[in-house]
């Protein structure tokens, strides 16, 4: 016999196995929700936490939500320190103890094993409604928590297998659509999975054998992480970025400000110096917010490592509390997912010199608008949030051009775009185009990916828009890295049938009269390097499929293309860009 | 004599089984010849004729059917060698194409690329013109805005023309009049328009499926004729049939037509070959896992019926057409084993593949693989492999081993078990992906297992699943080649109608059900299909009013006659609380689309039998073999499965050596020889 006492083929085993428990949570809520946003567009996360919350395991499908469970999970183990039982369930939201977005309603669930607990199960889904002062929780006029969404402290639902019936019926009373109250179900039901799947393991192959290999399965993901941080250079790194517009002063500017250690495989961030809380809802609970410094990190480094306890031993991130990225209660924070937008720009631009070849040029900046409204034609309410319109165009990076249409980067292309048949379908809204938008992407010599413009009918009675995001001012273009140009900006307009143009602030809220036509272009990515050096071939393989004008190819590339036959003028390309060449 | 010919085109081998009207079937395979894969194929044939002893257009002249499932659009696309095509689609809509909705499939890597749309943004033409989703025009075609384009696609010196308007579905004149302008201006061209291929809502779906059409109809088509054309000069006379991805087979004018139809067909005779080894057993639900060099594929089949998608991908296009559900992961007997930065074990997706191979075949492989691991662990022979023809060389797979046995700090056999354990896991979370995932308990079902790997990995799988029975047909290795000759004729057919059913139209129902009927006995009449051998079947896809998703339910033939959806209904509710856990009998219901499946039955051999025997005589000495279950080596008994007969029993731990493959029976295990020759496992 070989010696088990540290098996690390078994210690893969475990992993395999403790991976596939989270993903059959993750399809019983595929399966067994209701809302949209947790069974299309995927909103969720499920986990397996340990004693102390420990990260063993989580399948995420929006990256955002990827590291915004274990908050929550310590604060419920926090709360309820030694009266954990068997058959109890928790729920919790509330950002100012360990959430992320009032939306996001986790579940908790005690593996009990040999009267212990060995393990939490999780799941955590938005919420199509949460209560609050506006339906669907974005309220760009709040300016706390209570005009956004009901908060829920950890808080025990079901208590040794028996639901909480008077508990159970105040919360859901607080909420406008019965459909949550489903999704909560599914949700729990989500966390039985997990708990079967645990206890299995256990009685397979004894705890102490498990927790001995979970152990080592932290070590190997620590040491794989200290080995691709080690790949950074040691240094100090200073990084900053503008959030515009708290939605309540015109022009209002707000910094963040992050000042990045790297030093003997472990990394440091520090965000002393980022501007303090807005008075609306443009903040961050802490967990949304180490969220976004988590997923930046991960598209810097190996996109294969492991998302457990381990690889986070060597990261340690410091947020002022009060600050923007760290708002204190009563703040409003609903934006606070949006602003991992900005706040991954000032890590991009801290860590560029540090490594050129693996940070990207900026995203393009999210602005969204969700439409509500009476659908005449079919005689019933509707929401529809135009995600296919509000898809921008990536950053680019060394030898890779920015990803097209992909949009937010805290959803890194998870969330899908409409069908156009299916949307006229489901709302009242008549597609007039949807197409990439020319000259929108950054130049550079690999350049940013590609944003999109988008023209639709509003076809819908009593219909209000809301706007949230960004990307409307000159500074908030997604950024140009190494010479590379900055993407293209973001804007809404509606033309009303009497010919009016409203033109919406980046926070807004506008009734929109029936038969109006909506425009929206969402911008492109950020370039890379100085688009002179950009192989002229490339430019006009744009400029013929009309993604490039020969006017902007000249400007910004220095590249000399015939209108009529696009091809390349090698000579008068040659001169233009020798011309170009900075004195 | 006449001869029925099962082709199976594969990535490294083609591979044949001959049937005849008397006696045992003949297996045979040749090395795929990429460059023309027709080659192969009367390689293979001539092959077949010297061993039956004939002349190849003497032994040709008798064959009077040849199943053919090819790979050659699958590589087409794979490889980027496709038509150069040219679309036209509506004003404003040009780059649904290439966006596929935005999506990004590797969130965390920011170098993962997009596929490069199979037209070109030049080449995807917009024209002028509107209809609804009611479909009511809302503006007219502009005919001299499309002829504009045709030009432009003439010029482009494009091969094919793909045409998929917005709503097409609901009103398909303006396509039609783009597809008969489209003949006249570009006579040659393959045209391939999206009412005729794909008459069903979703945009997205419909035009990435109506352009890999175009792209590989091109393709398709000129590998036909060159097969045509040899097996004419040969002296083949016969009938020549397809397999598709559906599972059905297709005459080749049907499969020209469509040919994105054969586009996921490589694995899809696999569910018809499982029913037909499982029928002896009495079973009808059962998983087939087809394990070759690279790849693993499961599918599920429940009732006698494999699971369908109309929701598949090629090459990460989406592909609309109905496909078989079979899940592929990157494991099979090339995989590479490798440590990760935290010295953690990881199998493949990396492989080998054919060159250089695994180490120890001995052609410069020096990468450890699950066949080098097969080999220290006694599981495979160097002496037998392949019946022989290949001699696996043991003192290379031990080099391969040893350089992740060290860093291990493990003994090289450790390591080889440590690779068995994680590649048998990778395969039962594949397992588990078609069963679990989709609602139903792995343990409920017999594993049929097919491809040369396969049958050494079963009982690893199978107790990583709880699984307890496991079905090994001799000809395990050629097991898609079986199926081909059992497959039926079969049209997938389909029209969208989006009605929450309160609102539905009855005539409208009856008319779209008469319609579908209609197309569906032409098309079995044009395949020469007699009317006693037709049969129609119908179905609609429907969720709860609100829903993204659409559930297939069946439609019984008189409800349909009648356009009366109250037994969908009820059979809706049952099915989404089988498949998800919950139904909401209160709640609206939504008719999204109504298909119909016409299948023309073909007339099939039957499964030879083999002679009764006992073990006794296959009896061939014994050697040390890994049990994994039992963490040790044992000794065990080694018996030749070809001398095997009906009725034999085994109890493991025993291997039964085959000439392409090998079957592990541990020592929890027992083994029967059924009167096919097939050997079914359980778990004691």
């Amino acid at each position: 016999m070989t010696d088990r006492s540290l098996d690390p083929v078994f210690a893969s085993v475990l992993e395999c196995r403790l991976k596939a428990i989270t993903e059959e949570m993750g399809l019983t809520l595929l399966r067994t929700t209701r809302s949209p946003i947790l069974n299309e567009a995927r909103d969720f996360v499920t986990g397996l936490y340990g004693p102390a919350g420990e990260i063993l395991a989580q399948s995420e499908y929006i990256p955002i939500l990827a590291f915004a469970l274990q908050p929550a999970c310590r604060a419920v183990i926090d709360a309820f320190d030694g009266d954990v039982h068997p058959g109890d369930v928790f729920l919790h939201n509330d950002v100012f103890s360990g959430g992320n977005q009032n939306n996001d309603v986790a579940v908790f669930r005690p593996v009990f094993v040999d009267g212990r607990v060995v393990a939490w199960a999780a799941t955590k889904g938005h919420q199509a409604d949460i209560g609050g002062a506006q339906a669907g929780g974005y309220n760009p006029r709040a300016t706390e928590v209570w005009q956004e969404a009901l908060r829920i402290p950890p808080l025990r639902i079901i208590a040794r297998g028996i639901v909480q019936r008077d508990v159970w019926t105040l919360l859901f009373a607080n909420v406008r659509l019965p459909i949550v109250e489903e999704d909560i179900r599914a949700q729990i039901g989500g966390t039985v999975v997990g708990e079967r799947g645990v206890a299995e393991l256990y009685q397979r192959h004894g705890a102490e054998t498990v927790e001995r290999h979970i152990e080592y399965l932290f070590d190997a993901g620590e040491k794989r992480m200290r080995a691709e941080l080690a790949r950074i250079p040691e240094g100090t790194w200073v990084g900053e970025s503008t959030v515009f517009y708290d939605g309540h002063h015109e022009g209002s500017r707000h910094l963040i400000r992050v000042t990045i250690e790297t030093r003997g495989g472990e990394i440091r961030l520090d965000y002393t110096g980022t501007d303090p809380q807005t008075v609306g809802f443009v903040n961050a609970p802490y967990a949304s917010s180490f969220s976004a410094i988590l997923l930046t990190l991960l598209m810097l480094l190996d996109p294969d490592l492991p998302h457990n306890e381990g690889v986070l031993r060597p990261i340690h991130v410091h947020i002022p509390p009060g600050c923007i990225l760290n708002a204190g209660f009563p703040a409003a924070t609903t934006f606070g997912n949006t602003l991992a937008g900005p706040h991954s720009d000032a890590i991009f631009r801290a860590l560029a010199p540090a490594v050129p070849e693996r940070v990207s040029a900026g995203w393009n900046r999210m602005l969204g608008m969700t439409v509500t409204g009476m659908d005449p034609h079919r005689g019933r309410r509707y929401v529809d949030i135009l995600f296919l319109a509000l898809k921008g165009g990536s950053g680019a990076l060394a030898g890779c051009d920015g990803y097209d249409h992909i949009g937010l980067i805290n959803t890194a292309g998870g969330l899908l775009s409409q069908d156009y048949e299916m949307l006229e379908v489901h709302t009242p809204h008549r597609l007039l185009r949807h197409e990439y938008q020319p000259d929108s992407a950054g130049a550079g010599r690999w350049r940013g990916g590609l944003g999109v413009g988008t023209e639709l009918e509003i076809d819908g009675d009593e219909v209000t828009g809301i706007v949230f995001g960004d990307g409307v001012d000159e500074e908030a273009r997604a950024f140009g890295l190494l010479g590379g140009h900055p993407g293209s900006l973001n804007r809404i307009e509606v033309r009303t049938p009497a010919g009016e143009v409203v033109v919406p602030r980046s926070k807004d809220v506008i009734a929109i009269p029936r038969g109006s036509v909506f425009r929206q272009t969402a911008g492109g990515g950020g370039g890379y390097g100085d688009p002179r050096e950009r192989v002229p071939g490339l430019v006009a393989a744009d400029a013929r499929d009309g993604l490039i004008s020969v006017e902007a190819a000249r400007r910004e590339y220095g590249v000399w293309i015939d209108p009529g036959t696009l091809a390349v003028d090698e000579a008068r390309t040659a001169a233009l860009r020798r011309r170009q060449e900075p004195a | 004599m006449a001869y029925r010919i099962g082709v199976d085109v594969g990535g490294t081998f083609t591979d044949f089984l001959l049937r005849r009207d008397e006696g045992p079937p003949r297996a045979a395979k040749t090395p795929s010849t990429p460059a023309d894969l027709s080659e192969g194929v009367l390689a293979g044939l001539g092959e077949l004729a010297a061993a039956e002893g004939k002349e190849l257009g003497l032994f040709l002249g008798e064959v009077k059917l040849i199943v053919h499932g090819t790979t050659v659009t699958t590589n087409a696309v794979l490889t980027g060698e496709v038509a150069r095509v040219g679309l036209l689609t509506t004003r404003g809509f040009r780059d649904a194409l290439a966006m596929r909705r935005g999506i990004r499939e590797a969130q965390y890597d920011n170098r993962y690329t997009a596929p490069t749309p199979l037209v070109p943004r030049w080449l995807r033409l917009p024209v002028t013109e509107r209809v609804e989703v009611s479909g009511a025009v809302r503006t007219p075609l502009d005919q001299a805005d499309l002829d504009a384009a045709l030009t432009r696609l003439s010029e482009a010196g494009v091969e094919a023309v793909a045409i998929c308007f917005l709503h097409a579905w609901a009103n398909s004149a303006h396509e039609v009049i783009a597809e008969s302008r489209a003949l006249a201006a570009l006579p040659g061209a393959y045209v391939s328009r999206s009412s005729a291929l794909l008459p069903q809502i979703r945009f997205n779906e419909r035009v990435s499926t109506t352009v890999l059409n175009a792209a590989v109809g091109p393709v398709l088509s000129r590998y036909l004729d060159r097969l045509t054309a040899r097996l004419g000069a040969a002296g083949f006379r016969g009938v020549l049939l397809l397999m598709q991805s559906n599972g059905g087979v297709a005459a080749p004018t049907v499969a020209r037509a469509a040919a994105a139809s054969t586009l996921l067909s490589g694995p899809a005779a696999a569910p018809t070959a499982g029913l037909a080894y499982a029928a002896p057993h009495g079973v009808r639900d059962f998983l087939t896992v087809d394990m070759g060099g690279t790849s693993f594929d499961v599918c599920l089949v429940r009732d006698g019926a494999a699971a369908m998608t109309a929701e598949g991908r090629i090459a990460r296009y989406p592909f609309g057409l109905p496909a078989l559900a079979i899940h592929t992961i990157g494991a099979g007997g090339g995989s590479i084993g490798w440590l990760d930065d935290g010295d953690l074990l990881r199998m493949g997706p990396k492989s080998a593949g054919a060159t250089p191979g695994p180490a120890c075949y001995g052609r410069g492989g020096t990468l450890p693989t699950c066949t080098d691991a097969d080999l220290l662990l006694g599981s495979l022979s160097a002496e037998r492999f392949l019946g022989g023809r290949l001699r696996l060389d043991a003192a290379a797979a031990r080099r391969a081993v040893e350089t992740i046995a060290r860093p291990l700090g493990r003994s090289v056999e450790a390591a080889a078990a440590g690779m068995l354990q994680v590649i048998d896991a990778s395969m039962a979370a594949g397992v588990r992906h078609v069963t679990v995932e989709r609602g139903h308990d792995p343990r409920e079902f017999l594993l049929v297992v097919g491809g040369g790997a396969g049958p050494i990995h079963a009982a690893g799988i199978a107790a990583e699943l709880g699984l307890t029975r496991i079905l090994v047909p001799r000809n395990s290795s050629i097991f898609c080649a079986a199926g081909l000759l059992l497959s039926d004729l079969r049209h997938d057919l389909v029209r969208t109608y989006v009605t929450p059913f309160e609102q539905a139209d009855r005539d409208r129902l009856r008319g779209m059900v008469r319609a579908l009927a209609a197309d569906g006995r032409a098309a079995l009449q044009a395949d020469g299909v007699a009317g006693s051998q037709a049969s129609l079947s119908f179905a609609c896809d429907v969720r709860y009013l609100g829903q993204y998703h659409e559930l297939p339910v069946s439609w019984l033939p008189d409800e349909a006659a009648e356009g009366d959806l109250s037994g969908v209904a009820k059979r809706f509710h049952e099915g989404h609380d089988r498949l998800y856990g919950y139904a909401l009998p209160d709640t609206p219901l939504e008719l999204v689309n109504v298909r119909a499946v016409a299948l023309g039955l073909t007339e099939k051999p039957s499964l030879p039998e083999v002679r009764p025997g006992t073990a006794a005589l296959a009896s061939q000495g014994s050697r040390r073999v890994w049990a994994a279950e039992e963490r040790g080596y044992l000794e065990m008994p080694v018996h030749d499965g070809e001398r095997l007969g009906a009725g034999a029993r085994l109890r493991g731990p025993v291997v039964v050596e085959l000439d392409t493959t090998t079957v592990i029976v541990p020592p929890a295990w027992r083994l029967e020889t059924d009167r096919h020759g097939s050997f079914l496992l359980e778990r004691v």
